[in-house]
């Protein structure tokens, strides 16, 4: 990720290339090697905001059309703002390093049917990098946690003209959380089914916090307020309320409705008929499950939420962190 | 952020470098200096190479630990141990040896490679002045993550032989990491070393 900074070379005056994460740099120019000194030694980079208001309306209209939301938001929808902000995130790499030993279990059956299970032993080498970020301020109501961009220009040419929210969150927090991950993610990347020992260590490599473009969208629709952010690198919604349609939310709850109720008939019917308590068992489980997840998904109201508030963040934790690693994987080899 | 130019902390001459190193070494009074929180100069060492050792020379850098270890279980003499028993001499239950680790940006299988080999061979060499204009790998891992490795690489000596693992039963101190710059010859199958 080399990234262009609004720095220029103290030698030479050459505009200089700094990656996020990187202390050490060279002059393109003059062959110097220089020093990037962060604030109490946290390196801090900004990215480039390369959206407008045009180009962040017009995200924000597309993804009214997208999904169950209101089909006359086009119509309805009223903008009140719209405004660019900078968010401050942590970015650290850790490095893991060590063993993990257990072992994998797997089942042979014999011609006479029975089963002997083996157990065999594994020990595995973990030496990996992992890189997470984090929000480093409290995010309010953006549904913003992490940074899953990693790509674009970064400069402070911009910095002064966009608000910018202080990073209030601790540096040594997002270090310690930063371990604890790496060492979960290493145990699974392991790959040791059950595991009996372990000589792990965490060692975070670098912490930097990176200043982020987001785009606010705020708009009205009947009677309430709702809002979107626009990533200001890459032009993607990130995160948003919007009401939901109410057609496809009937259709939606009749349908789940229905089918949970069928399935829980069903499995009851087959499993009397059959005088099997336990296929009736199984269908009104699978039938509770279907129901569940229809008021699940519809107990917001009328709201469709996308993105990382609080309160949904449980469900979507797991989910958000698989793709920022992923993304960062992708980066980092 | 500030962005400084590196000087010498001792002749004040700057530093030019294509490569991103964090072992700042300045060409006019061979001091090499790092940066972590302050400006530090600090001791290396680099070896001679072998007369045999012909083609692309290059030096890489190591952190060479030095370190001492304790085995605590009773039971060493021919059992769990397999490499770290070797390094204790007569009845003693532990001892000191160097550990090597590979200060470059290395690969897993290259980074194992080296910090076994080097840690088990222990090797010997004479010393130079300087670097004989061949070319120095640069350094990507600080000192005090070399530190926190050590274990690893001990581990790592002995988990060549399975199952043992769970039964090793020591302590590690490292008491004093030194850059050294040892020599290789690149060859097709990547660095040879040549000392
Ligand atoms: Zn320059
Ligand atoms: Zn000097």
């Amino acid at each position: 990720m080399a990234i262009s900074v609004g720095l220029n070379c103290p030698a030479c005056g050459g505009a200089i290339q700094v990656a996020e994460g990187d202390n050490v740099l060279n002059c393109g120019y003059c062959g110097s090697l220089l020093w990037a000194e962060g604030d109490a030694g946290v390196m801090t980079v900004a990215y480039r905001n390369v959206q407008g208001r045009d180009s962040v309306l017009r995200a924000t209209e597309q993804w009214w059309r997208k999904g169950w939301k209101a089909r006359d938001l086009r119509e309805k929808g009223k903008l009140l703002e719209c405004y660019p902000i900078y968010l401050p995130f942590w970015s650290t790499t850790t490095r893991v390093a060590g063993w993990i030993c257990g072992y994998e279990e797997r089942r042979h059956t014999d011609r006479e049917g029975n089963v002997r299970t083996e157990r065999i032993p594994m020990e595995e080498m973990v030496l990996n990098d992992y890189r997470y970020t984090s929000i480093a301020c409290d995010p309010g109501d953006l549904g913003i946690r992490y940074l899953r961009n990693v790509g674009g220009e970064a400069s402070f040419a911009d910095f002064e003209s966009i608000p910018t929210f202080e990073s209030t969150t601790s540096k040594d927090e997002m270090i310690a959380t930063s371990k604890q991950r790496a060492l979960e993610e290493a145990r699974g990347d392991a790959n040791v089914p059950h595991i009996t020992f372990e000589r792990v260590i965490a060692i975070p490599k670098g912490i930097s916090r990176i200043y982020y473009p987001v785009w606010v969208v705020r708009y009205s629709y009947g009677e309430r307020m709702y809002m979107a952010t626009v990533d200001g690198v890459t032009g993607n919604v990130l995160s948003g309320r919007a009401p939901g349609d109410p057609l496809y939310q009937s259709l939606a709850v009749t349908a789940g409705t229905s089918i949970g109720g069928l399935i829980a008939a069903g499995g009851l019917a087959f499993g009397l008929g059959a005088g099997e308590g336990l296929l009736a068992l199984i269908g009104l489980v699978v039938g509770g499950a279907v129901l569940a997840l229809t008021y699940r998904f519809f107990r917001h109201g009328s709201e469709i939420v996308e993105g990382d508030f609080e309160g949904k963040a449980a469900d979507m934790r797991g989910k958000l962190m698989k793709e920022a690693r992923r993304t960062f994987r992708g980066f980092h080899t | 952020m500030r962005v400084v130019q590196v000087k010498c902390p001792r002749c004040q001459q700057p530093i030019y470098s294509k490569v991103k190193d964090l072992a700042f070494y300045c060409q006019h009074c061979r001091t090499m200096h790092i940066r972590n929180g302050g400006t530090n100069i600090i001791d290396f060492d680099i070896a001679e190479f072998s007369p045999n050792a012909r083609g692309d020379r290059v030096y890489m850098p190591f952190w060479r630990l030095f370190s001492s270890f304790t085995i605590n279980q009773a039971n060493v003499a021919g059992g769990t141990f397999h490499k770290l028993s070797r390094m204790i001499k007569g009845t003693a239950n532990g001892g000191n040896l160097f550990i090597y680790v590979p200060a470059w940006e290395t690969a897993v299988d290259e980074f194992k490679r080296w910090s076994m080999g080097m840690t088990e061979g222990q090797p010997m060499y004479s010393l130079r002045q300087d670097f004989n204009n061949v070319e120095r790998g640069p350094t990507a891992i600080t000192k005090e993550e070399a530190m926190q490795l050590a274990d690893f690489v001990v581990v790592t000596m002995e988990a060549e032989r399975p199952g043992t693992l769970q039964y090793l039963d020591y302590s590690l101190q490292v008491h004093d990491a030194r850059l050294v710059y040892l020599p290789f010859v690149r060859g097709a199958q990547g660095l040879v070393s040549g000392l």
